[in-house]
């Protein structure tokens, strides 16, 4: 039962998140006084990249046949580490929910977002993979600050364990670490979805999606796919964490989560659409600075004990 | 097991006296390793957990008295696993080394470490132990001999001189010991009366003295140097088993000191450094080998930080952080064994093929070598402790005793503990970049130059079989990591005193791997559902933005890692070079990268020895008056000396 629950988790949220991307794209363009497209629109891209033909460069070897298929396991998956359907009661699947195997899932799908950008032999993918390497490597750091504040408070690195307990009020917001862990960790959760000032997954050849410069048809598909859960996951992970909201029933928990998370990609606009443009090294000195800061006084503070 | 070590012997003897005919003696040499080792990996591992004890026949000056308890078996079980694999390799890989050295030489030496690191981990007295221990260094460093070269002695004296600081150190430590007890046996050792102060000193001069074997940081100047020189197939060895015999010797007798919960944070601290500068260097590196051969670092700091956790335990008398602590070191140990030595007889697949080290000249090379590629995919993903392979199974661990061990009331553990998880996931964040720069630029892509990569052929079946039989070891131990961890656990449970704790709340690997499989249907279904395009895939030429495509388009090896350099320019200095002559002509782009260690630690200490030594070589000269005079003067000394003072 509780494995039919995981998978309507998944299947719900791969349904669903076109429609969010669709819904922020358009609130986008509202924003730069275009009329933009429908909210539907990400669905037919989709539809239309799988009836699409495909073309690889000559270079490209087995990586770049199975990478869309890679990424799609490990960000599917990492999406099956969040304790949404499910909590500390479900056994054999609770074990699956934990800090460092979901982390893990995210460094492989990086992993493989790289190597397929170089497997591409392209200019701009090879730059790009070097980007999203980088990048992963400040973000990783921060998360983990994060992270480490909450593992220690609870003691645990079980999810499932400690979205139970934010939610019993046995551990939460009256710890001050845990409350300044929230900040930075969001903030570092919004990087991670890939978004301005930090990436732009829509038509920068340079960034994000220039890894992906010689992917198209149903391998577009699928790691268009892939990314949206990715993105979906990484704002889950706050959610659970921070703002675990669940009731008895695992369907009503579950569409309440789908909502947060989408209201929380939507309001991604706001930021993104006024975010300045950097390169890595300078827009990591102006913004990521302020975030680790933020970071380390709520491990100072669990240090001390606070 | 005194057979296996007769054996070994014997082998080594035997290829050594084969010396005029040396394609024989290097198939007997190394055919007889080969079955040897796979006869001591099942003779070890069926006899984990207990205790053998073996005398010297004969009338040596002493006698001296071989143990192994159930630690040392499970090291000797480790050599010999690795042994079997790398002496299977080098059957077909020494006949690269056919014009350079001597290939009898070669399995003689070859038989000769694999004996002294066994017998370094059963001697059980302090003389033989010293013994044994400067004889693997020795027959290390004519190992790395065999692969002569310009500036081959000056490397191998670097190794010999940071291997003879740590001989020192560990003399001194193993002498006071000694003193202490009253006796040179270790199994006298236990329970020493030593106060506080002194026990920190000798757990220091320990560390030194076996972490500068280990590679420990900032000892680790040795490791790219040593390792790129020698073949790779002693290399693996060397990487795989002898820096685990040095951690293996740590283990043993700083436990024989009382312990305080401070060693815990010096190992956490060391270690944490440790994984910290191997891995910026690893990443900087652009040669494949030096690379590898800086993660050794980077790993052995992952190693300690679990050995941290665990002196930490029996420190503040915890036996579950202690027992979690030793199961993480132990199961990384194992798992380190096996990924680094398949990445160093990976490299020597690469190295044979293509004759250069230097990432910037190849690519492709998939095309040519599939399954060397194939399984570099999987010794890369396993370091990179990615899911669902041993390296993560191993790293959770670590990362489980870390938390235990900070949730503790007191700062200082707080701190500590914080410190390593943060450290260990840095060093995970930048080997995902390392590697995936190292398995990229080698393997994939397209050739950068082409003449390197042209004539590369894939290897020979029996160099490729212990490779395969080591990275499905990588995929099983991943799959099988709640027996592995029972397994280490009956091991470990005789290190710490009076306790029947067991392991638990462990992740389940199966679990992960199911549900990824799950994962992995679904795309399936999606496309099939949504009757995707399935047509034949068109090849192209890359896409360069409308310019025509040349292979120097792709990214680099030094402009990949261009960024995280430029943020860690404080720790990785480099030099760069352009040369152009003239406008049309090609400019000529180098770049080194220096060991900002080297430079400020080491290269100031040996310029100022040579600087002393040649003042004092002035009172040399050669001039037998001269001499007579320093004899005279002497003499006067001592009279007035004895007039005054005695």
């Amino acid at each position: 039962m509780d494995f039919l629950y995981l998978l309507l988790q998944l299947i719900s949220a791969i349904l669903v998140a076109p429609l969010f991307d669709g819904i922020s794209r358009k609130l986008r363009a509202k924003f730069q006084s275009r009329v933009g497209p429908s909210i539907f629109q990400t669905y037919r891209d989709l539809l239309k990249l799988l009836k699409r033909g495909r073309t690889k460069s000559h270079s490209t070897s087995y990586i770049y046949q199975i990478a869309p298929y890679v990424l799609f396991v490990s960000a599917a998956a990492m999406f099956c580490a969040l304790p949404i359907a499910y909590d500390t009661h479900s056994g054999a699947i609770s074990q699956f929910s934990d800090i460092f195997v979901l982390l893990y899932l995210g460094a492989l799908f990086r992993f493989m977002f790289i190597v397929a950008g170089i497997d591409t032999a392209n200019p701009f993918a090879g730059v790009s993979a070097s980007r999203e390497g980088t990048l992963g490597f400040y973000t990783e750091e921060i998360a983990v600050i994060c992270l480490v504040v909450v593992m220690m408070g609870t003691g645990s690195t079980n999810l499932a364990y400690i979205t139970t307990l934010v939610q019993e009020g046995n551990y939460g917001y009256a710890f001050p670490s845990f409350s300044i862990a929230a900040t930075a960790f969001l903030w570092v959760m919004y990087v991670e979805t890939g978004r301005k000032p930090y990436d732009l997954a829509e038509a920068e050849q340079e960034l994000q999606e220039g890894v992906l410069g010689e992917y198209c048809g149903k391998d577009l598909a699928i790691i268009d796919v892939a990314i949206l859960l990715k993105q979906f996951t990484m704002l889950g992970f706050f959610l659970v964490i921070f703002i675990p909201w669940s009731f008895e029933n695992p369907i009503l928990s579950l569409i309440a989560f789908l909502a947060e998370v989408g209201f929380l990609y939507v309001m991604g606009v706001f930021i993104d659409n006024f975010g300045p443009r950097f390169t890595v090294n300078n827009g990591i000195k102006r913004t990521m600075l302020f975030a680790l800061s933020i970071s380390c006084a709520s491990l100072v503070l669990y240090i001390m004990g606070i | 097991m005194q057979t296996i070590y007769t054996l070994f012997l014997l082998t080594s003897l035997l290829s050594l006296l084969l010396y005029k005919k040396p394609l024989l003696a290097q198939k007997l040499g190394f055919g007889f390793a080969c079955v040897i080792s796979l006869y001591a990996t099942i003779f070890f591992f069926s006899h984990l957990g207990e205790t053998m004890i073996w005398k010297l026949p004969g009338n040596f000056i002493s006698s001296p008295l071989f143990r192994l308890d159930s630690i040392g078996m499970f090291f000797s079980f480790l050599v010999s696993l690795i042994a079997f694999a790398v002496s299977l390799f080098s059957f077909d890989y020494a006949k690269f080394y056919e014009k350079r050295a001597n290939l009898a030489v070669f399995a003689s030496l070859f038989n000769a470490f694999i004996l002294s690191m066994l017998l370094v981990i059963a001697s059980d007295n302090v003389f033989s132990f010293m013994l044994l221990w400067e004889m693997m260094t020795l027959i290390s460093a004519l190992l790395i001999l065999i692969n002569d070269g310009e500036g081959a002695g000056k490397k191998v004296m670097i190794y010999l001189g940071i291997a003879q600081i740590g001989a020192f150190s560990l003399m001194v430590a193993l002498l006071i010991m000694a003193s202490f007890a009253g006796s040179f046996e270790f199994s006298k050792f236990a329970d020493l009366n030593i106060g506080f102060g002194m026990s920190m000193t000798l757990f220091v001069l320990l560390l030194v003295g076996l972490g500068s074997k280990a590679g420990m940081f900032p000892f680790h100047v040795w490791l790219p140097i040593a390792y790129c020189q020698s073949p790779s197939n002693a290399s693996a060895l060397m990487s795989g088993v002898m820096i685990k015999v040095a951690l293996f010797a740590f283990i043993k007798f700083s436990l024989l000191l009382p312990q305080f919960a401070q060693f815990g944070y010096i190992l956490l601290l060391m270690g944490a450094l440790s994984c910290i500068f191997g891995i910026i260097y690893a990443l900087a590196s652009n040669d494949y080998k030096a690379s590898i051969a800086y993660s050794s670092c980077e790993n052995v700091g992952i190693i300690f930080l679990g050995l941290g956790g665990a002196f930490y335990g029996l420190g503040i008398h915890s036996p579950i952080i202690a027992l979690m602590g030793f199961i993480a070191a132990f199961f990384h140990i194992l798992n380190h064994a096996v990924f680094k030595s398949l990445l160093f007889m990976l490299s020597g697949n690469i190295f044979t093929a293509t004759k250069t080290r230097n990432m910037d000249a190849l690519g492709g090379l998939h095309k040519k070598m599939p399954i060397t590629s194939i399984i570099f995919f999987v010794a890369a993903i396993s370091i990179c402790a990615l899911p669902p392979l041993n390296g993560f199974a191993s790293e959770w661990v670590i990362y489980k005793t870390m938390v235990i061990g900070g949730i503790d009331e007191g700062v200082a553990s707080r701190f500590f503990f914080t410190l390593a998880i943060i450290a260990l996931s840095i060093t995970g964040a930048m080997a995902i970049m390392a590697f995936s720069k190292m398995y990229g630029s080698v393997f994939l892509g397209i050739a950068r130059n082409t003449q390197c990569v042209e004539e590369a052929k894939e290897v020979s079946f029996l160099r490729l079989l212990p490779l395969g039989l080591l990275a499905s070891l990588c995929v099983g131990i991943g799959i099988f990591m709640s027996d592995v961890v029972g397994m280490l656990s009956k091991i470990v449970l005789t290190l710490i005193p009076q306790t029947s704790q067991s392991v638990f709340g462990l992740i389940s690997m199966p679990i992960i791997i199911m549900i990824m499989l799950l994962c992995a249907i679904l795309p399936f279904v999606f496309l099939y559902l949504l009757k995707a395009n399935h047509k034949e895939v068109r090849v192209t030429e890359p896409w360069a933005c409308g310019f025509l495509y040349n292979k120097n388009m792709q990214i680099g090896s030094n402009s990949f890692t261009g960024d995280i350099r430029k943020a860690l320019s404080f720790i990785v200095r480099y030099e760069q070079e352009i040369k152009m002559d003239g406008y049309f002509s090609k400019a000529v782009y180098t770049q080194k990268v220096h060991d900002l260690f080297w430079d400020k630690l080491y290269a100031p200490v040996i310029h100022s020895v040579m600087v002393i030594a040649e003042k004092i070589g002035i009172f040399q000269n050669g001039r037998t008056n001269l001499y007579a005079g320093y004899i005279l003067i002497y003499l006067c000394f001592v009279l007035i000396f004895g007039y005054y003072y005695l």
